[in-house]
């Protein structure tokens, strides 16, 4: 349920100067012949800058002085050219040192880049991009890259060398209290992760997250970042999932399945899953619709989502738009048996500076709708859990993925009810209901956000929001479709609207915790 | 309790049975020798449930591992109650005993071990997806040797005292019957729905090759007075006399043989999305 922050930095703090390798760069043309005393090397900048420049505060013989004059000229040199134009050159070879469990192949199809430059400038760009995909791997404790002149013979070239420092201890573990923009609620998670296991920059985990909406999740994954020469991961995911909904809709759902991410690009990604679920009400008190549905189910479905998010941030948009779009097919199994649905939902959001106090307008609209497929499946029920549910505590600003958080409602206040079953001769209560959901969901959002006067309060977060938002759900399915209208849809919408103060708070690792507390809520009847 | 229809919620047909489970079957029949009209539902996906069969009316419903079980809530809750009669007779009670604890036992282990667990497969887990199907009867396979008592090192005795039960059970039951129409003053109870039940589907579901059937067939009052109450409950279909039922099919039973359309439906959406992916990957 977490995902390991794998921003690499730029800079790398443990690796230190080493003297063997201080060359500074030949200032001289890169096409001329070099002899075997004049080996050029370029280093991250730091150490370039402690190389060239030395530390001021130490006395230095004359001639090491004369040579840091030279080296400095030199680079100046070299700067001088690479603005006026590219440098010719090309990689020779790549040398790769450091990698004793790690294998090979791994590595060579990172650094890749450094095989197709044909300048300095470029040489320079890729090194530091394959210095970022190195560390990005998170195998590794140290990544160096040296740059030297190629081979006597043949001018023009450079080699490369690349140093890594697998990592020492492959073996962590973290525990934290995590808010999650999407999440329905706060989650404290626990987690092992192992790395390297077998040499492909392989990543194990396992994890244990309890949510604050009654859910509980044990899973284990698997992260390979090269796989049978796919230029995506690979992640795999068995987990044992339960969720407790006996409060809103009398039932309990229980996961076991394994999710694979098949493909993940910037704006793509695509992922597998496969499920045993099952849903039961210990309770004995759920009304009709959810009795019929109480059972196992097999899943087996494909998920596709686009997501293309330009905004400055996902917790307190100020700025920029985003959009996302999810599509899922399910019943992908030679068993005609297995849970057959399809389901869409979009998502799209745009935030708009004012240019005071961090004002900002957000304005966002969602929808959803997800139907049975197969012989006669529009007479047939949708499946209960893949039904939208509106209303709880998430915030719809941040949450992006779907129609389901509306602000004002309880959690799936919003619906088809249809009431609980009644015992006779106990005190049962006559208005319990069970929530629903819907085949078909809309919700609209406008959220003008902005902070306080007060410093202290600006340098907190703290900021205050005004919010208008609107949205329905229906049902299509069971020829329900036939008399559905757009009139009457539109008609029944819920509304609300209201002001509230966001307090965001951080606790023990959390990433963003906000307390949002809305005390004048207008609600539509 | 609202004036709403009755609906019986019980497993699959099978074996010409309505519902050959053989604790839904007897529900079944108690519905009918009451002539109260009632639906008659599938729930496929949960075999595995010690709620079905159940009963519903509106906001009611009478589940089976409540008070007894369906018949007995229906009978407390004032809806249905053919046994008010009954209740004095000396040989209620143990024939009641005899029926719900040996042969219910015989019943079990007949289903589940004694014929290799075939007819139990076919009964509960032939709807659910196979790996789903297979885990679960494997499971409950296991639930019922740990019910029974049955280990590895008892099995064979075990096996000849469940027989030998349900052995003096059909003995006395047949003797109970005699020639009559019903086990009770030749009126019918709940005893009949519930005997009724094992009969049919220990003469129907169970193999030719079963213990328990063979024991059966040795009393012939036994097997006309289930195969002409059968006739007479089950295959006489509707009549105006008698109490209506209406099945909802299951909705897997729906799934079964689908149309050309459909399954090109089926293969153009796959051929999409894996289209798709091949498009997103290059």
């Amino acid at each position: 349920m977490s995902n390991p922050d794998l921003k690499p930095e730029l800079t790398t703090p443990d690796s230190k100067p080493d003297p063997e390798h201080q060359k500074p760069f030949g200032t001289n043309d890169a096409d001329e012949e070099e002899d075997g005393d004049d080996e050029n090397d370029v280093e991250d900048e730091e150490e370039e800058d402690v190389d060239v420049f030395g530390e001021p505060d130490r006395p230095k013989p004359r001639t090491r002085e004369d040579k840091f004059r030279s080296d400095k000229l030199k680079m100046e040199s070299l700067l001088r050219r690479m603005q006026s134009g590219p440098v010719s050159l090309r990689v020779h070879d790549v040398i790769v040192k450091g990698n004793t469990k790690t294998k090979d192949h791994v590595i060579a199809a990172e650094i890749e880049e450094l095989k197709r430059v044909g300048s300095m400038q470029e040489l320079l760009k890729a090194s530091q991009l394959v210095n970022l995909r190195l560390r990005a791997l998170d195998v590794f404790d140290a990544v160096k890259i040296t740059l030297d002149s190629g081979p006597p013979e043949l001018p023009g070239t450079a080699n490369v060398t690349i140093e890594v420092v697998e990592t020492a201890n492959p073996l962590s573990g973290q525990i934290g209290a995590y808010t999650k923009a999407e999440a329905r609620s706060s989650t404290v998670e626990g987690s092992l992760k192992y790395k390297n296991l077998f040499g492909y920059a392989d990543i194990w985990d396992g994890s244990l997250a309890y949510g604050c909406d009654h859910s509980a999740e044990l899973s284990a994954g698997m992260y390979l970042p090269r796989f049978k020469g796919l230029a995506t991961p690979v992640t795999a995911r068995a987990y044992l999932l339960s969720q407790d909904w006996l409060k809103f809709s009398s039932y309990k759902e229980r996961s076991l399945g394994l999710s694979l991410g098949l493909f993940s690009s910037t704006y793509h990604d695509v992922s597998y899953n496969l499920a045993w679920r099952t849903l039961t009400d210990p309770s004995q008190m759920s009304s009709r619709p959810v009795r019929r549905q109480l059972g196992h189910n097999l899943l087996s479905s494909l998920k596709y989502t686009f997501k293309f998010d330009q905004r400055n941030s996902s917790m307190r948009p100020t700025r920029g738009y985003a959009f996302v779009s999810t599509s899922q097919i399910g019943g992908l199994a030679p068993d005609t048996r297995c849970l057959r649905f399809l389901r869409q939902e979009f998502d799209l959001r745009y935030a708009v500076p004012l240019g005071f106090y961090r004002a900002a307008l957000n304005f966002g609209i969602s929808g959803g709708v997800v139907f049975p497929w197969g012989n006669g499946s529009l007479s047939r029920p949708s499946s209960l859990p893949e039904r939208f549910f509106l209303g709880g505590n998430v915030s719809p600003l941040c949450a992006l993925g779907g129609p389901t958080a509306l602000w004002g409602f309880k959690t799936r206040g919003l619906g088809p009810t249809e009431p609980k079953r009644q015992v006779h001769g106990e005190n049962s209560d006559p208005s319990g209901v069970d929530f629903l959901g819907g085949d078909l969901a809309v919700t609209a959002l406008a959220d003008l956000s902005f902070d306080l006067p007060l410093r202290w309060f600006r340098e907190k977060g703290i900021h205050v929001h005004a919010f208008a938002c609107a949205g329905n759900v229906a049902k299509l399915t069971e020829n329900e479709y036939q008399n559905f209208s757009v009139q009457k849809f539109v008609e029944s919408i819920r509304s609300s609207v209201g002001v509230g103060l966001v307090i965001p708070t951080s606790l023990f690792r959390m990433e963003v915790c906000s307390l949002s507390l809305s005390p004048i809520i207008f609600q539509s009847k | 309790m609202e004036a709403e229809e009755l609906t019986l919620v019980a497993t699959k047909p099978s074996f010409d049975l309505p519902t050959a489970c053989p604790l839904c079957l007897p529900v079944f029949i108690f519905l009918k020798l009451a002539h109260v009209p009632f639906r008659l539902s599938f729930n496929s996906i949960f075999p595995d449930s010690d709620q079905i069969p159940y009963v519903e009316s509106g906001t009611y419903v009478a589940y089976n591992n409540k008070n007894g079980g369906v018949i007995e809530c229906l009978k407390q809750d004032g809806i249905v109650d053919l046994d008010s009669e009954f209740q004095s007779i000396p040989d209620w009670i143990s024939i009641k005993a005899m029926i719900n604890s040996w042969l219910a036992d015989a019943m079990m282990y007949e289903l589940w071990l004694g014929s290799g667990g075939r007819s139990a497969y076919k009964i509960y887990y032939s709807d659910p997806p196979w790996p789903i199907g297979k885990v679960l009867f494997l499971k409950q396979v296991y639930v019922v040797k740990q019910r029974l008592g049955i280990t590895k090192g008892n099995a064979e005795q075990r096996e000849d005292e469940i027989y030998k039960r349900a052995n003096i059970a059909y003995g006395a039951l047949s003797t109970r019957l005699g020639e009559q129409n019903f086990l009770f003053d030749d009126r019918p109870s709940s005893l009949d729905a519930t005997f009724l039940g094992h009969a049919l589907v220990t003469l129907h579901a169970l193999p030719d090759t079963s213990v328990l059937r063979s024991k059966l067939l040795e009393h012939d009052n036994i097997v006309r007075y289930a195969e002409k109450l059968k006739m007479e409950l089950i295959e006489s279909g509707s009549s105006s006399s008698g109490p209506q039922f209406h099945s909802v099919p299951s909705p897997s039973a729906q799934r079964k043989g689908p149309s050309n359309w459909s399954k090109l439906l089926h293969l153009k959406v796959i051929f999409l999305y894996f289209f798709l992916f091949l498009l997103l990957i290059s």
